[in-house]
């Protein structure tokens, strides 16, 4: 049954309460959407000035969740207001991209320049490498630590203060705290990702640059400089995407979200168009939305799938490859090397 | 001395050897054309001088400098601007924004754009315009003002002629001539009248080599020299 069969009845016996449902879908959507883009602007900013498919990519989520967490569970004590640790969230997000921005600009310097010249292949095979060396590295660790890798780390998860973690009645609609943070912070990522585009001199050399790396160097621009910068930032943002995967429910850090950040910040990619940043944000939200419409169907036992969400997001990306496969804001070429 | 010495210099696409000894001398202030046939080489020089296609062997020197080899952005930071084929905008952003990335760092852009919108009406009336919705001529003033609005001493133009209007071909020939006041100039042009009218001096090239050079003073492309080279 698709789903807007199932909706229409439920809309017809209880307007109201539909429409609190409707609220609940939506809201949930959003806060997905916010996480959606978080994971996969990185991504998209990397692709569209370099036109490198970076791989690597989820697993700087994947590291984003765990170091996130440990700041969290070092710093976080008992007697914390909620104040303090959604403060100290904030420090650790700060942290967290610093030090992974720093180590993804690194790996562009001495593992992406050498290979530059070669096809794009290498660079897949290069990146893919790395993410899973870096996965193995992290279930070495959490082995070590007693922790198994493949299990959300409880006591990253538990330091989500209460004030997120629980449901409030809006409207007659119950929905998680944690949602609206999302939705706070990806309004917060998206707007300071679009003011760094579109009112930076940098900014500006990166989107001249997606479009055509070597006229910005006839102008006297050092492109490799902003392949670093960017490539950095890339990694960095998808670090950030982890550190905000720790406190969700749904995710939560484990080994495992090294493809599944992959995964997803593909699937908004290719749905909004491959180094397009409008694109990432409108198709962020869709997925988002699909993600949650097909939550709440599986919740309502409708079709007894687990899988039903991912099922959903995954055919969105098919019905786009074969409709449209440039993606909703895709252009025919971008930038490269 | 010359602003603009290229040496002997050799360049290769994978296993083409296109230029085979190509040597020219620019001195300051001067406009020097490249003509001749389509896949002699002429693209492919300024692209040499630019060090966007180094060369093999041979050496370039820019303002006294050994340039060759050194990554692109450096020598157009030393003041060599670029006037590609095709014009190249960045056709999703602004006419402004394309002007502001060829604003060196550090400077201020407001007189610099003023500057170009002086010259060009036409681009301060469609300034917050994508260049991509401009049209043939007026990308191709717009790639002008891009080349002029640097601190440039020397401007490689590539082709500005190509597929315009005579009409609009009048406008680029005097954005030209208003852009060689201040700087010295190598041309790239198919349409032989054009380059000399243009120019003080001319290089012929021929299978990737010099092949004439001289002034441009009195030359018409009856003489011999240049019909032997520029027949097809």
């Amino acid at each position: 049954m698709s789903e807007s069969l199932v909706l229409v009845p439920l809309l017809l016996d209880d307007p109201i309460s539909s429409l609190q449902v409707a609220l609940r879908v939506f809201v949930e959507g959003l806060g997905k959407g916010a996480v959606f883009f978080t994971i996969a602007v990185g991504l998209t900013l990397i692709f569209g000035l370099m036109g490198v498919l970076n791989f690597a990519h989820g697993a700087w989520g994947m590291l984003g969740a765990y170091l996130g967490g440990l700041v969290m569970v070092f710093v976080i004590t008992g007697g914390m207001g909620p104040l303090t640790v959604v403060l100290i969230f904030f420090a650790a997000i700060a942290l967290v991209f610093a030090v992974l921005t720093v180590t993804g600009a690194v790996m562009e310097i001495k593992l992406m320049r050498p290979i530059y010249d070669r096809t794009p292949m290498y660079q897949i095979i290069l990146t893919f490498g790395v993410a899973l060396i870096l996965e193995e590295l992290i279930r070495i660790t959490t082995l070590t630590f007693g922790q198994h890798p493949e299990v959300p780390w409880r006591a990253a998860m538990d330091t989500l203060p209460d004030v997120l973690g629980h449901r409030y009645n809006i409207l007659g609609a119950e929905i998680r705290g944690l949602y609206f943070f999302e939705i706070a912070l990806g309004v917060v990522l998206v707007l300071a990702v679009y003011l760094f585009l579109t009112r930076t001199l940098y900014g500006l050399y990166i989107r001249a640059g997606s479009e055509d790396p070597e006229m910005v160097q006839a102008l006297g621009i050092n492109v490799r400089q902003a392949f670093t910068v960017v490539f950095g930032i890339g990694m960095g943002l998808a670090a950030v995407g982890g550190v905000l995967l720790m406190w969700d429910p749904l995710w939560g850090p484990t080994a495992h979200l090294n493809i599944d950040i992959l995964l997803y910040a593909f699937v908004v990619v290719i749905i909004g168009g491959l180094g397009s940043f409008k694109g990432t944000v409108v198709a962020a939200f869709i997925v988002g939305m699909a993600d949650s419409i097909a939550t709440y169907v599986f919740h309502q036992g409708y079709i007894d799938h687990s899988g039903l969400p991912e099922i959903t997001v995954f055919g969105l990306l098919v019905l786009m490859l074969i409709l449209r496969p440039k993606g909703l804001f895709g252009v025919e070429e971008v930038g490269g090397h | 001395m010359a602003i603009l010495s290229v040496e002997d210099v050799h360049t290769y696409y994978g296993q083409s050897h296109v230029l085979q000894g190509v040597s020219l001398e620019v001195e300051p202030g001067e406009i020097i054309a490249l003509i001749g046939r389509n896949g002699v080489g002429k693209t492919t020089t300024l692209r040499t001088i630019l060090q966007l296609t180094p060369p093999r062997t041979g050496q370039v020197i820019f303002k006294g400098e050994n340039v060759t080899d050194r990554p692109t952005y450096e020598v157009a930071s030393m003041g060599m601007g670029w006037v590609p084929e095709e014009r190249r905008m960045f056709s999703y952003l602004t006419v402004e924004e394309n002007l502001r990335v060829a604003v060196p760092k550090g400077v201020d852009p407001a007189p610099r754009l003023e500057y170009a919108y002086e010259l060009f009406a036409d681009l301060d009336e469609f300034r917050y315009k994508d260049a991509g919705d401009l049209s043939g001529g007026q990308q191709q003033m717009l790639a002008i003002a891009r080349g002029m609005i640097g601190d440039n001493d020397l401007l490689l133009v590539d082709e500005p002629s190509e597929g315009l209007a005579p009409m609009i071909v009048d406008d680029v020939v005097d954005a030209l001539r208003a852009a060689s006041e201040d700087t010295t100039m190598v041309i790239v042009e198919q349409n032989f009248s054009l380059a000399m009218d243009l120019a003080d001096r001319f290089y012929l090239l021929d299978q990737g080599q010099v092949v004439e050079s001289c002034s441009t003073e009195g030359m018409t492309a009856d003489d011999e020299r240049i019909r032997r080279y520029l027949s097809a």
